[in-house]
């Protein structure tokens, strides 16, 4: 791990560094230390944003709040406007890592680092997430779903940053966050299933079941149009599989995968009630 | 680069490399050994310092970003009249302690966590000690003593 460091003073600075192919923006670490040191990736320049305070910021634009690239997961739950208005964003931060990386980790560290595992995505994929992103030929601005390609693969391109997200406010939907099969607070779990729901509507995504976080859009169709009453809900359970692509891993096979968000959604959805309405 | 930084009170001026960690800068160069290295890379939490008031983990920073920053190690916590902190004191006198590796970390999570608040549940303990990892003594003792040193910080501030 040897490389050189910058520390722009302006986001123009920034912009210049960036103009490198071989450098690579560090925000909290949490994720980029631990890829240098075991040699997955070894850039040549590493480029802090911790000077930069505008991104620094957490803002309030009415329907939507825009988080700033270099706000750390701690900072969001501090957050009273997140606090208020995310609900489903905090529960996946409450997951994630532990105090000593939520403490330097930044969702938009873990937008970038795209990992199908991501908590932070799932919650900002459910929150419809536009991501604004700075380049050499201007700003731009793509939803989350389709800025993410792969794993560890985004559109962007030389010179580009991620300068900041946007998520809409979502407290006015009922939410839920759960990672299955983790042991503790510190290991990956086998699949994480996000949702909210009002009323008709429903948004479902899950983590580490496919390449990337997913949307399950069909199966949102399909519980507005036909509900889940009696065999809808296997129905729209199975709609929801489809829309995964699990693999075997060292963690879990994909047929155990797919068992475990089959089983999840049949106990958060087939509550004997109406379904869901253990998801609060 | 050249680097400032307050280290336990002292002001520290120092000459680093750019891709040292802070973790090196501790033990290394500065010769600060309590602060552990076990995994070398976030999940043990045997590294954890204080920057800023937030206990972060060592081996994943870097020594540059200690710039301008505010750090606290194990070393800085024994007065230099000798006293211990109440969280050390209280790790001995509850027998929290084993191997040791894992104790400078979990002094320092638990530091963090009693001076912001002194009076914590111990759902709050837990969550503040996450990341602290200890092979040895399944955690029971390690909770009882926070529980204890916050109990010495509150009759303190009578
Ligand atoms: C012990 C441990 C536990 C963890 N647990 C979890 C967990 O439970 N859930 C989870 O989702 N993640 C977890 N992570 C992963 C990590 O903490 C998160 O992905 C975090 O959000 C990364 O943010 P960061 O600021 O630290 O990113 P960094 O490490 O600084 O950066 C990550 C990548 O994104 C790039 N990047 C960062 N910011 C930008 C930007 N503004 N524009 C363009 N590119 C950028 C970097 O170049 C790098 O490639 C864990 C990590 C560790 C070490
Ligand atoms: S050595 Fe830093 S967390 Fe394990
Ligand atoms: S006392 Fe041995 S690891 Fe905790």
């Amino acid at each position: 791990m040897t490389f050189k460091l910058m520390i722009p003073n302006t986001e123009g600075e920034l912009q210049q560094e960036l103009m490198d192919d071989e450098a690579r923006i560090l925000a909290g670490g949490t994720d980029l230390m631990v890829q240098m040191r075991s040699g997955k990736v070894a850039p040549t320049r590493v480029v802090s944003i911790k000077k930069l305070e505008r991104l620094k910021e957490i803002s309030d634009l009415g329907e939507r709040i825009r988080i700033g690239a270099a706000v750390t997961y701690s900072e969001l739950q501090r957050s009273h406007i997140l606090q208020e208005k995310s609900p489903i964003l905090l529960k996946a931060i409450r997951q994630i890592g532990s105090l000593q990386i939520r403490n330097r980790g930044t969702a938009v560290g873990n937008i970038a680092n795209a990992s199908p595992a991501g908590d932070a995505v799932l919650a900002m994929v459910l929150s419809e997430a536009r991501v604004e992103i700075m380049g050499p030929k201007g700003e731009r601005h793509e939803s989350i779903e389709s800025f993410i390609i792969g794993p560890g693969r985004t559109t962007l391109s030389t010179g580009e940053y991620i300068r900041a997200v946007v998520i809409e406010k979502t407290d006015d939907w009922q939410s839920l966050f759960i990672k299955v099969g983790q042991r503790n607070a510190m290991c990956i779990s086998v699949a994480s299933i996000g949702v909210l729901r009002k009323g008709k509507e429903v948004r479902l995504a899950f983590g580490s079941v496919a390449p990337v976080v997913v949307r399950a859009h069909k199966a949102e169709r399909f519980f507005t149009r036909e509900g889940i009453d009696g065999t809808k809900l296997g129905e729209f359970v199975e709609r929801c599989v489809e829309s995964i692509s699990p693999i075997d891993d060292v963690r879990a096979s994909s047929w155990y995968r797919r068992q475990v968000v089959r089983g999840e959604l049949m106990k958060i959805f087939g509550h004997p009630d109406v379904g869901g309405t253990d998801v609060t | 680069m050249r680097i400032n930084f307050r280290l336990n009170g002292e002001t520290i001026t120092t000459e680093i490399e750019d891709s040292m960690r802070a973790l090196d800068l501790l033990r290394e160069d500065l010769g600060l050994t309590g602060t552990k290295e076990g995994c070398g890379e976030g999940e043990c939490g045997a590294c954890t310092i204080i920057v800023d008031g937030n206990a972060v983990n060592s081996c994943l920073m870097l020594a540059a970003e200690l710039d301008g920053t505010s750090v606290e190690t194990i070393e800085g916590l024994t007065g230099s009249d000798g006293k211990m902190h109440p969280v050390q004191r209280s790790f001995i006198d509850k027998g929290a302690v084993q191997c040791g590796f894992c104790i400078p970390g979990m002094i320092m999570s638990a530091k963090s966590l009693l001076d912001k608040n002194d009076s914590p549940s111990k759902e709050e303990i837990e969550a503040a000690l996450e990341g602290n990892l200890c092979r040895c003594t399944g955690y029971v003792r390690i909770i009882e003593a926070v529980e204890d040193a916050a109990s010495i910080i509150r009759e303190d501030r009578k």
